[in-house]
């Protein structure tokens, strides 16, 4: 311990702005909802890999677009090498996967669970730390793969609690194949890639307006957003696509549907050939997963068979992240938000009591129970006070080795053995 | 998932309120009165809800999710791009967005510019982005209110504002140098509400889009 210095300021007691405190309620939603992520994960044959929080910036650089990259936390290590807060955990456990990993045969099923930071702050949450928990299929090429990433997603989210879900499926190669096809001079075409990441349908229809050529991807265009349902959509689609890179988008999203439905999740499945992604990463069958309530996608992922190239491995790959912040705000927002865990047992003491109350604690541990052994004898009357404070449901004040008084959310006291209370309290009777 | 079958459409105080509730009450999407909805600021109405927010605040309210649907300016959107999905020109509340200065100021064209354009505006992010891309240096003078006082007074060059008829910048002996954009009101989605709870939302964007292609 530093000594205390004679300054009267006191330390910033709010943190860093954009990092927030989970305080114990969040904190245990949220750390519970990564276990049952990667415990799903681990039951599909997933391994777990922890990558570090900071990764050279020339690695990191690899698999992000300009404006990711400006929004990572950067600095200069002792050696003058730039390195870098991780933004996504996709990219290191591709390096990974390329490094350490390289003669470990393929394909390989990972996951990971991990803060990742930004320096912006986003609009409205005000945060710059979130945290992820994610799963890649590395070297498997194919629908076969896809609808794998697509169902543990779906299954993740299940298992998180998450009661009310559903996933849109779409392919980057079917948008990529109306932009080759369709007729345009080359600005315009700028144009219209930059008001469909800007998701701005009034400019890319005054842009399309104007232009005197027309083609049915034109129209194809123009109906983004509303490309979306069921196997219908494909034979809408279908009639309208002219170009073999759509036409071939459009036969593996068939499939992948079809295998969705053998993995038993066709009513939660949607097919979306508006899906507006990062199209310079995603190469093939991209996702999202929506929850209730929260009007941004909890689950997102796809196909990047690109990445790993560029890290020496050319490998194919697919494989998806869950925003863990916003699984908690569903399992905290929804109608029935999970049950807070409770302590099983306050345990007092007086006299001789404390190795009483010591060994019955250990006692109802050993049964999974949550047991606080209080540090200060106190009298029975004042142990009443202390356990409105802790709150717990059993009040067991220990006075001596053979009797303790045992209290159930204060109603009767009963004197008792302490070996009969655990007995009891572990048999679930009270 | 259509528990909630509502859909929820925020709309702005201000200048764009009027123009919103004739073009809801013509789509037949919802009747009110500015009145009825200054009071009480959350209005339910068969199959939609309306609330009324600052004209800033609708894109938070959308891209949060806590409103389907908004009709927001333009000009609004120009400094706050989000993850929302801007749909429709609603076509009213139309205004430009320019360059103003001084009466007997010797600015015009970009070659009479200084090295160093200060301004002042309250749409910072647009103006610095637009005199960026035409290669000028430009120092940008946030402000919240009576932007046209501010080069009377020296504060800066010129000033980037919104404008209906112009009639303010001759009052204040401003006149336009350049035109940077033009704002009409637009309706946007939130991402999530599109897909999840698609039929109902779909039917009111059809419905508005129709109310706007019908006044001609």
């Amino acid at each position: 311990m530093t000594e205390r210095s004679e300054s009267t300021v006191t330390p910033q007691l709010g943190g860093v702005p954009g990092f927030r405190d989970l305080l114990p309620a969040e904190a245990e939603i949220l750390r519970e909802a990564q276990e049952s992520l990667l415990a799903e994960m681990r039951r599909w044959g997933y391994r777990h890999v922890i990558t570090p929080l900071v990764e050279n910036l020339d690695v990191l650089e690899v698999g992000l677009g300009p404006e990711q990259r400006r929004r990572l936390f950067k600095f200069a290590d002792a050696g003058g090498d730039v390195i870098a807060l991780v933004g996504e955990r996709t990219v290191p456990v591709a390096r990974v996967v390329a490094g350490k990993l390289r003669s470990a045969k393929l394909p390989l099923r990972l996951c990971y669970a991990g803060p990742v930071l930004s320096t912006d702050q986003g609009r409205f949450q005000q945060r710059r730390e979130t945290y992820q928990v994610g799963a890649e299929l590395i070297g498997a090429p194919g629908p076969v793969a896809d609808a794998e990433v697509i169902a543990l997603a779906a299954r993740c989210l299940e298992a998180a609690g998450i009661r009310r879900y559903q996933i849109d499926v779409g392919h980057a190669e079917f948008f990529h194949g109306i932009m080759d096809a369709v007729k345009l001079p080359p600005e315009v075409k700028a144009g219209v890639r930059g008001a469909l990441a800007a998701r701005d349908f009034v400019a890319l229809e005054s842009l399309l307006e104007r232009t005197s050529l027309r083609s049915a991807e034109h129209e194809l265009l123009l109906r983004f957003p509303a490309l979306r349902g069921g196997p219908e959509i494909l034979a809408a689609a279908g009639g309208l696509v002219r170009n073999k890179r759509s036409e071939q988008a459009l036969a593996e999203l068939a499939q992948v549907r079809e295998l969705l439905i053998t993995h038993g999740l066709g009513d939660v499945v949607n097919l979306d050939l508006g899906a507006l992604r990062d199209f310079d990463y995603y190469t093939g069958v991209i996702f999202e997963g929506y929850g209730p309530e929260v009007g941004r996608p909890v689950a997102q992922g796809g196909r990047y068979d690109r990445l790993l190239e560029k890290f020496g491995r050319p490998a194919p790959a697919t494989g998806f992240m869950i925003q863990l912040d916003l699984v908690s705000e569903m399992l905290t927002q929804g109608s029935r938000p999970p049950a807070l865990p409770r302590l099983d047992a306050s345990l007092t003491w007086s006299g001789n009591g404390l190795a009483t109350a010591v060994r019955l604690g250990s006692t109802l541990r050993l049964f999974g129970m949550r047991a606080v052994v209080d540090t200060e004898a106190r009298s029975q009357a004042e142990s009443k006070a202390w356990w409105r404070a802790v709150g717990a449901v059993n009040l067991i004040h220990c006075h001596s080795e053979s009797s303790v008084a045992w209290t159930v959310r204060g109603q009767r006291t009963r004197r008792l053995p302490p070996e009969q209370v655990a007995g009891r309290l572990a048999g679930g009777l009270s | 998932m259509t528990a909630q079958v509502n859909v929820s459409i925020a709309v702005p105080t201000g200048a764009l309120l009027a123009g919103a509730l004739r073009l809801l009450a013509r789509s037949r999407v919802a009747r009110l009165s500015a009145d009825e909805l200054g009071r009480q600021l959350l209005v339910e109405r068969p199959g939609v809800r309306v609330i009324l927010v600052r004209p800033a605040d609708v894109p938070a309210y959308v891209d949060h999710g806590a409103a389907d649907l908004g009709i927001v300016g333009k000009d609004v959107l120009w400094e706050t791009p989000g993850s929302h999905y801007e749909l429709v020109d609603l076509r009213f509340g139309e205004c430009r967005l320019v360059l103003a200065v001084p009466d007997k100021s010797r600015l015009n064209g970009p070659d009479t510019w200084p090295p160093l354009f200060r301004i002042a505006t309250k749409y910072p992010r647009t103006a610095a982005s637009w005199f960026e891309s035409r290669g000028q240096a430009v120092e940008v003078v946030r402000l919240h209110g009576s932007v046209e006082l501010a080069p009377q007074v020296g504060l800066v060059d010129g000033i980037v504002d919104l404008t209906a008829s112009g009639r303010t910048l001759r009052e204040n002996r401003l006149r336009v140098a350049a035109l940077l954009g033009s704002s009409t009101a637009r309706l946007i989605a939130n991402q999530a509400s599109l897909k999840t709870r698609t039929q109902a939302v779909q039917a009111v964007i059809s419905k508005l889009r129709e109310g706007v292609n019908g006044a001609g």
